[in-house]
């Protein structure tokens, strides 16, 4: 074959794709230093490149950089420094979320627990103001004339049990409570409840009926934070209650 | 700088880009060659897109093709102290290698290989692209490749698909198509002269 007819076989000679016997003309034209024939074959590789580019756009997947490139021992940087940023905000939005949560919690707790102490408070009063409205509550005044607090009232009523309102009354103390007693006339002292004082006031509810007649004198003593089975001395309250 | 006065604004610009990528090549094979650590990073992102595309097109697999990429810049960069940075075609160079990794890979499954396939070996080795069109690769001229490739007929393009991208000999086609040879000769050439007569317009234009 002359160079001529050579020229239209150098794209599929540079693609492997010739028989050998077509393949070994072409080499022997090349192995002769052929002007014409080399520069066939270089316009041929050009053009099969071009070919190659014509394949559909793949995108590769990150990891095979990665993986060239340390294969070759070159430090690939990648986006591994955006992902340890990434896990360190997760981690500050967490703990920040975490302590958020707790602090949520709590402040849950303390509401829920001055919900309830002030649901109890308004039970209390709402109770303290039956007891002050029934026609048969019979009032007993304490501390009269006393130079030292506490003063205030006692209310008694059949069904309802025994209030006890006091002013002046300072606290219990640390691991203390002020407990209330119905002592019966010529009788033991009964216990009736424990109760603290705000700072200034008590108030102390003793719910259920009582034998009103029965009762000499209603008193308060401070006591241990369980309470005790009898009074320890000095009364600090002594209502008379008269007949 | 009159030339650019002259020139159509796109072509101009087109000229620039050519000129410019050429000198980003050759500076890149001699950073390579150089074993600068970021020369490899650079040749990836330069080619490695092109190069697993094709190669996905012919192995038609992604696990497989990150191997073949991973083989063809490994082969690239144990080779590249032979290839000439000043006049050689990198791009070309680098997806040739990709090419023929990818039809090896065919071969040796198919078991074409034992059949006494033509080693591809050969076929790219760095000297062959020193005195290569270093615009191989240019945006135009792979637009007007692009365009030919339209203009062929299904047969023309079938023979041409089987040829780059299954790695066929012509015999091999005529036994795929069950046409005579001589057929898919024909088809093969004249496929060949539309791609080559697009190039050559868009040279003397």
């Amino acid at each position: 074959m002359t160079c001529q007819e050579l020229q239209e076989m150098f794209e599929l000679y540079a693609l492997g794709a010739l028989e050998p016997a077509e393949k070994a003309e072409i080499e022997a034209h090349l192995a002769r230093d052929c002007d014409n024939c080399r520069q066939a074959l270089s316009a041929a590789l050009a053009l099969n490149a071009g070919v190659f580019t014509l394949a559909t756009s793949v995108k590769p997947p990150r990891r095979l950089k990665r993986r060239l490139l340390t294969s070759v021992g070159v430090h690939y940087p990648g986006w591994g420094w955006v992902w340890a940023l990434g896990a360190l905000c997760l981690l500050v939005v967490a703990a920040w979320l975490g302590v958020e949560e707790r602090t949520r919690t709590y402040e849950l707790a303390d509401a829920r627990r001055a919900l309830l102490e002030s649901d109890g408070e308004r039970d209390r009063l709402t109770q303290a103001l039956q007891f002050l409205s029934d026609p048969q509550t019979r009032p007993a005044s304490f501390g009269r004339g006393q130079t030292a607090p506490p003063r205030g009232y006692v209310f008694l009523h059949p069904q309802m049990g025994v209030l006890l309102i006091a002013s002046n009354l300072p606290a219990a103390g640390s691991g203390k409570t002020y407990e209330m007693w119905v002592i019966p006339k010529g009788g033991t002292p009964q216990p009736a409840g424990l109760f603290q004082s705000d700072g200034t006031r008590g108030l102390h509810i003793l719910s259920g009926p009582v034998d009103v007649a029965a009762i000499g004198t209603i008193a308060v003593t401070i006591e241990p934070a369980a309470g005790s089975a009898t009074p320890t001395m000095p009364i600090i309250i002594a209502a008379p209650i008269g007949s | 700088m009159l030339l650019l006065k002259i020139l159509p604004a796109g072509l101009a610009f087109a000229i620039l880009q050519v000129a410019l990528r050429l000198a980003d090549d050759a500076d890149l094979a001699r950073r390579l060659k150089a074993r600068e650590p970021k020369a490899m990073n650079d040749l990836y992102d330069r080619y490695g897109r092109l190069a697993y595309s094709l190669i996905c097109r012919i192995v038609r697999n992604a696990s497989t093709a990150e191997d073949l990429v991973q083989e063809t810049f490994l082969r690239v960069w144990n080779r590249v102290q032979s290839f000439d940075a000043e006049r050689g075609a990198l791009g070309a160079w680098v997806l040739t290698v990709a090419r023929n990794r990818a039809i090896d890979h065919l071969r040796s499954v198919d078991g074409r290989m034992e059949a006494g396939a033509i080693e591809l070996d050969h076929l790219e080795r760095p000297g062959l692209f020193a005195k290569l069109d270093s615009a191989a690769l240019a945006m135009d001229r792979v637009r007007r490749l692009k365009s030919a490739f339209e203009k062929l007929t299904p047969t023309q393009r079938q023979v041409i698909e089987l040829a780059y991208y299954e790695g066929m000999s012509q015999t091999e086609m005529a036994e795929r198509l069950k046409q005579p040879l001589g057929t898919v000769k024909t088809w093969t050439r004249a496929a060949l002269k539309v791609l080559r007569d697009e190039l050559a317009e868009a040279a003397i234009a």
